[in-house]
């Protein structure tokens, strides 16, 4: 078997037996990027020369049985908001097309410390505003599985990247779905864990109370490894927690919630079975299941839809053009400022701006954002109350399977309907991941969502693990040849 | 939406925006905005005081106060669109 297709734990059992050497690895990692990149477009910058050196220091390292650990010369891809220093971060925006990161995200230094070899940054919806990928200013990236189809976004850029197995596993940022999502349409397991776990340090904030860090990988193991390795508490993030995990079973005694509201209408039926498929499953290895209903989760795209512009376009002022990014020439600063905004900005970015200085304004603040903070809380409230009942809360992750290219672009409340099952975990905060369970009719991938209590996160990886065996899903798309 | 202002909010939002997109960008808003309004039958008793920023935390941690190395003046110009004598370079604030 190619060694691109193996996981993190296999990979690193071939690199210490001898069997294997990273240097390896990269080569069969690029040599798959040089045809599926034209095919896909899920790097935006590839790193390949660069890391060759990096990749032959780590087959050192291996010789001599001093490797760093797991994630030792594995290659990871980053996508494009998170800071590499020395490497140009666009957010896939004009904004920031030429801006070159003076400083590592907390996030790199981390994997730095591991010796994790990177193979580009990944495309992503401008400024992770989006759930297509589509919004790049940069072009779009395309379902690996059927190139007609999108990959979702925000991450998709990432998500496409491990699907063809131009990286072992990737970073993506989660604000309502961006990481879930996209590894969802692609076939892949996408991870975002508990708010605060994981420092925003580096990461260009898009809405600071939602954005969460976390990868995107073949299977779950990956995702533990990843995760193990990027999370911990960071004076540099004044957000950041203390990563104490709480344990909770992922036996047989573990209680599992179906979200009433998430198999309802707007959900298809492909969708919804899924979830009856794990279920049923699970029913029949013991464990508990019983029907729960959070009746806040439908108006989730409401108050999302108020928080997140709110926030991003307080987030967003900083590009100005005074002192990074594009400007455009202006005779007062006002002025520049004004054009600067007009052409660095792509419509979608320009449309939560608005709205969220809508929201923020005087006369409606109380009114919009202020009611959807209390909307906001009341939702955690009823989260809390439903896990003193449940370990577990199930649901489809997304409401389809992917669609096709330029299908939602022209409705933008159409497009906001596909994080429908995703938002609730960022408003309340919530680890939750999707994992791939199955194919549409189309022969397009479709997933699970798992979502637990604060904290819980590595109990949720080891509980999604039952799942992942139990489905046996194949991550390779059936689109691009073995 | 009778008194939604696209002008004005574009003004605040420092964002030039041509007719075309005033037209496109007040239907987009208003649909959005109507279908936001599924917030305003909401009986909600919460106090905003009571509700925080951080969703899972009401104390965030405090930072010792010591001294790290941060970005240098260099680097932190380094991205600036005009700068000299160390400074950014800006247009007047008036003609």
């Amino acid at each position: 078997m190619e060694l691109k297709n193996l996981s993190i734990r296999q990979l690193n059992n071939l690199f210490v037996e001898k069997k294997a050497k990273p240097s390896e690895l990269y080569s069969d990692i690029f040599d798959t990027s040089a045809s599926s990149e034209s095919l896909l477009h899920a790097h935006l910058a590839l790193f390949e020369e660069k890391n060759i050196e990096i990749a032959k220091n780590s087959d050192k390292r291996f010789e001599n049985g001093e490797s760093t650990g797991l994630l030792d010369g594995i290659p990871i891809a980053i996508k494009d908001n998170i800071n590499i220093k020395g490497e140009l971060t666009t957010c896939s925006s004009k904004m920031l097309s030429n801006y070159r990161s003076p400083y590592n995200a907390t996030v790199i230094e981390k994997l730095d410390n591991e010796n994790v070899l990177y193979t580009g940054k990944t495309n992503l919806d401008e400024f992770a505003m989006g759930s297509s990928t589509e919004n790049s200013a940069f072009g779009l990236t395309k379902n690996p599985w059927n190139t007609d189809y999108v990959p979702g976004g925000s991450s998709g850029g990432s998500a496409a990247s491990v699907s063809a197995r131009s990286s072992i596993g990737a970073l993506g940022s989660d604000t309502g779905g961006s990481i879930r999502q996209p590894a969802a349409f692609c076939g892949l397991v996408g991870f975002k864990p508990t708010y605060g776990t994981v420092s925003r340090y580096g990461l260009i904030a898009f809405a600071s109370s939602l954005d969460q860090i976390g990868p995107i990988t073949k299977n779950v193991d990956d995702a533990r490894i990843i995760y193990n390795a990027i999370s911990g508490h960071d004076a540099l993030d004044a957000t950041s927690i203390d990563n104490n995990q709480i344990n909770i079973p992922f036996d047989k005694s573990a209680k599992i919630g179906v979200i009433k509201e998430l198999m309802e209408d707007g959900i298809s039926d492909e969708s919804r079975n899924e979830v009856s498929k794990v279920l049923e499953s699970l029913k029949n290895q013991g464990y508990q299941i019983k029907e729960v209903s959070l009746p806040l989760i439908k108006l989730s795209i409401s108050i999302y839809y108020l928080i997140a512009p709110a926030e991003c376009s307080a987030n967003l002022a900083r590009f100005d053009g005074v002192r990074y990014g594009l400007r455009v020439e202006g005779k007062t600063s006002y002025e520049m400022m004004q054009n600067t905004r007009a052409e660095g900005f792509g419509d979608e970015v320009k449309r939560r701006i608005l709205l969220g200085t809508y929201a923020l304004s005087a006369g409606y603040y109380d009114e919009y954002y202020g009611k959807a903070l209390r909307a906001r809380k009341k939702m955690i409230d009823e989260f809390s109350n439903i896990f003193n009942d449940v370990d577990y809360l199930i649901s489809p992750t997304t409401p389809t399977a992917a669609f096709k290219a330029g299908e939602k672009t022209s409705n933008p409340l159409e497009m906001y309907m596909s994080d429908l099952c995703t938002i609730p975990a960022n408003l309340a905060g919530l680890p939750a991941i999707s994992i791939p369970t199955g194919l549409s009719k189309e022969n397009l991938p479709l997933g699970v969502q798992l979502m637990s209590k604060p904290l819980t996160d590595l109990s949720l990886l080891n509980f999604s693990e039952v799942i992942e065996k139990e489905v046996d899903f194949d991550t390779f798309p059936k689109g691009l040849e073995k | 939406m009778s008194d939604f202002d696209i002008k004005n909010i574009a003004k605040l939002a420092s964002i030039n925006l041509s007719a075309e997109e005033q037209k496109k960008l007040t239907k987009d808003l208003s649909i959005i905005l109507e279908h936001v309004q599924a917030l305003s039958s909401l009986e909600l008793d919460t106090n905003i005081e009571d509700v925080f920023i951080h969703p899972l935390e009401k104390e965030l941690k405090l930072v010792e106060d010591i001294e790290i190395d941060s970005l240098t003046h260099k680097d932190a110009l380094s991205n600036a669109p005009e700068s000299k004598d160390g400074k950014f370079v800006v247009p007047p604030s008036m003609e």
